[in-house]
């Protein structure tokens, strides 16, 4: 598997057997950044199915308009009281949703809970880019009118900021390098992102940058931000091609798992050079044991009651 | 081998093989103790002239002989930043495991990646000659060792980069008339999932693959 | 009470202690004499390389090397002339050079070539060249030639 998908298989695969086959369950999961979820029927009713999750930043997106996202979204189904201790709730009565193959696009958008929440400050900078773009440059020649900068703290340590312009939307992710290792392989791994637009096939790819310690002008002014040699931001800069009607979808899904994306082959890497170095060792430990002479000493012998015999 | 690199190791082997006179020498300090002299340096007279080879500053490797023991250290090439970190998880592999590997030292002697510690014992036990082959085994495939898993580590990134860039920007692709999409398919390397490892057809740009099927165990 | 005695090495203080100079015999010229040996020979090596008589050159070099303990000056130079006289040699002439040499100059030129690869970054050093070298004399004088180097304490 090269790309992660973004859609919660649990959520996926439990749905689609309740639904057919309604019966009591209680489940607790999570999903990348820290996402959880519980999927259960209240009430020991086996036809109410209530899922809910908790996310961290969602007062953050509550901010951005991920009410209106859910809302849209999932509309009949938001739950109006949420579950404590979690974000946000949906409810289903198994009686009462789509049936053949709407059902099946149906489980497909619960699945997506987490993108969908994830999707609204993008959805929002790719709206307040269009809608900068429609007003007119300033004729005296102060600089065009940016949109506001999105922070979005969706794990303890690092953030995604998306800020709009009159012609682009930036996005910027922190990520944290917890060890040595995984700060250098993320540096090779970044450095090729960087490079791949060099390739024609990719030259409409959006920009990437990438910087070690330092922190990029868009977020510079920001209080709290790390420089120490762990951290590193990598800036995407993504144009209206990219965001059109066509493609906006599956770039809010790609985008959002970028820092898991980038992480988990860092991880893959070094389970891979691992597992390599395991095998070489292997290798030179057979090489050495052939340098052992042969059995110096004589077989084992056994008295004929069986018991061993050895010359003292 | 590479032509470079034979020098190299012919001096490590005759100059091995020629400190691998090793008997049993029990220490003249203390009464019963019987220690590798190399280690303990309690009397001057058993311990020979170390000696270096060195191909330059960075690959060197240590003789110290002595009546009983050669200790042998070995300086890795170590080109950049990613092939110090992956040489030292290689050495660190091979100290953890020091326990099998018999005559490897369990720390490395300053200055130097890889120590290893020959005895009078383990000449006794073990065939002179093979032991001198083990070393230079091991000089051999460190190097290859640690220049693929580089190559391999660059290519993946460059595999995990472009299918993030490609497949998620594809659709842009077809807005644009000016730069049609016709060359990306050949461009592209073929993945493919097979037991668990990635195996990546070889095409125009990488000559490497990701992975060979590594069996452990 | 004072502990500092316990970590006295009483080995050194005992009569019958093997002292380092005691391991070979010193070096009857006194350290002017060496320093002034060794910058005339350096002179004679660069006058035979410029008429391109390498064994001549050689032959100079290996001949009385210093050692011991107070001649690092006389060392240095020695070897640099010893370089100086690898490097301009050409590779397919090496053999035939080393064959005429006797068996105590093997010896001490194989005790150049690993001083000359232990001072890696100090001195002008050809980390292939002597390797090539080493090679060499390996092959005419044999490991014999390597185990004499790590015996002798007679370090150059």
């Amino acid at each position: 598997m090269i790309l992660l998908e973004s859609h919660s298989t649990i959520i996926l695969n439990t749905l689609t057997e309740k639904f057919t086959n309604p019966s009591t369950i209680d489940i607790q999961f999570v999903d990348y950044d820290g996402v959880r979820f519980h999927l259960h029927t209240p009430d020991r009713k086996k036809t109410e199915i209530l899922l809910s999750m908790s996310i961290r930043c969602w007062g953050e997106l509550v901010r951005y308009g991920a009410l209106d996202v859910i809302g849209r979204e999932y509309g009949p189904y938001v739950a109006p009281t949420v579950e404590p201790g979690y974000d946000v709730s949906l409810a289903f009565d198994t009686n009462n949703v789509p049936q053949g193959e709407d059902q099946v696009a149906f489980i497909k958008s619960v699945a997506l809970l987490k993108r969908n929440a994830l999707a609204a400050p993008f959805e929002r900078a790719f709206a307040e880019q269009k809608a900068l773009e429609s007003t007119p440059a300033p004729t005296d020649g102060s600089p065009r009118a940016q949109g506001q900068l999105m922070q979005i703290h969706y794990r303890d340590e690092e953030a995604i900021y998306v800020r709009a312009s009159h012609d682009r939307v930036t996005v910027v992710f922190s990520t944290i390098f917890k060890e040595e290792t995984d700060r250098i392989f993320g540096k090779v791994f970044l450095q090729e992102f960087v490079d791949a637009r060099k390739l024609a096939s990719l030259q409409t790819a959006p920009q990437v940058l990438y910087s070690n310690r330092d922190p990029p002008l868009e977020i510079r002014h920001l209080p709290g931000l790390k420089n120490t040699e762990d951290v590193g931001y990598v800036t995407f800069v993504l144009f209206p091609r990219h965001f059109s009607a066509l493609t906006a979808e599956e770039t809010i899904s790609r985008i959002q798992l970028f820092r898991d994306y980038l992480h988990y082959h860092i991880k893959c890497s070094k389970a891979y050079m691992h597992s390599r170095l395991r095998h070489r060792v292997t290798e030179f430990l057979k090489i050495l044991n052939r340098a052992k002479a042969e059995n110096l000493g004589e077989k084992e012998r056994k008295t004929v009651t069986g018991r061993t015999f050895s010359a003292r | 081998m590479s032509n470079a690199l034979r020098p190299y190791l012919a001096a490590v082997r005759s100059t091995l093989t020629a400190a691998m006179t090793l008997e049993n020498f029990a220490s003249q300090v203390v009464e019963r103790h019987n220690k590798p002299e190399v280690e303990a340096r309690a009397s001057r007279e058993v311990l020979l002239t170390p000696l270096v080879i060195s191909r330059n500053e960075n690959e060197r490797v240590l003789i110290e002989p002595s009546v009983n023991s050669i200790r042998l250290s070995i300086s890795i090439k170590q080109a950049d930043e990613i092939e110090k970190i992956l040489c030292h998880k290689f050495t660190r592999f091979m100290t953890m495991r020091a326990e099998s590997f018999i005559i490897l030292r369990r720390k490395p002697v300053p200055g130097y990646d890889i120590s290893f510690l020959i005895t009078n014992f383990h000449s006794e036990s073990m065939l002179k000659h093979k032991l001198v082959d083990f070393i230079i085994q091991f000089m051999e495939e460190v190097d290859k060792e640690i220049s693929e898993m580089k190559l391999s580590l660059n290519s993946r990134a460059r595999i995990v980069a472009e299918s993030y860039l490609i497949q998620s920007y594809e659709a842009c692709l077809h807005d644009l008339p000016t730069n049609p999409p016709t060359h990306t398919m050949s461009k592209r390397p073929e993945i493919c999932w097979l037991d668990g490892g990635v195996h990546i057809v070889e095409n125009r740009w990488s000559r490497v693959f990701l992975s060979t099927p590594v069996k452990s165990g | 009470m004072s502990t500092a005695f316990r970590k006295i090495d009483i080995d050194a203080l005992d009569e019958d202690v093997l002292l380092e100079t005691e391991l070979y015999e010193p070096d009857p010229r006194d350290p002017h004499t060496v320093l002034d040996d060794a910058k005339q020979k350096t002179a004679q090596v660069r006058s035979s390389l410029s008429r391109n008589d390498i064994a001549g050159a050689l032959n100079v070099i290996l001949f009385e090397p210093p050692y011991g303990p107070n001649v690092d000056d006389a060392k240095s130079l020695t070897l640099n002339a010893l370089l100086l006289i690898l490097n301009s040699t050409k590779a397919t002439d090496i053999s035939g050079i080393l064959r005429n040499l006797d068996i105590d100059q093997q010896d001490t030129l194989m005790k150049y070539l690993y001083k000359g690869m232990g001072s890696q970054g100090l001195a002008d050093v050809n980390g292939s060249v002597l390797l090539s070298w080493h090679e060499k004399l390996t092959e005419i004088a044999g490991i014999g030639c390597i185990v004499r180097v790590m015996t002798d304490r007679r370090t150059v």
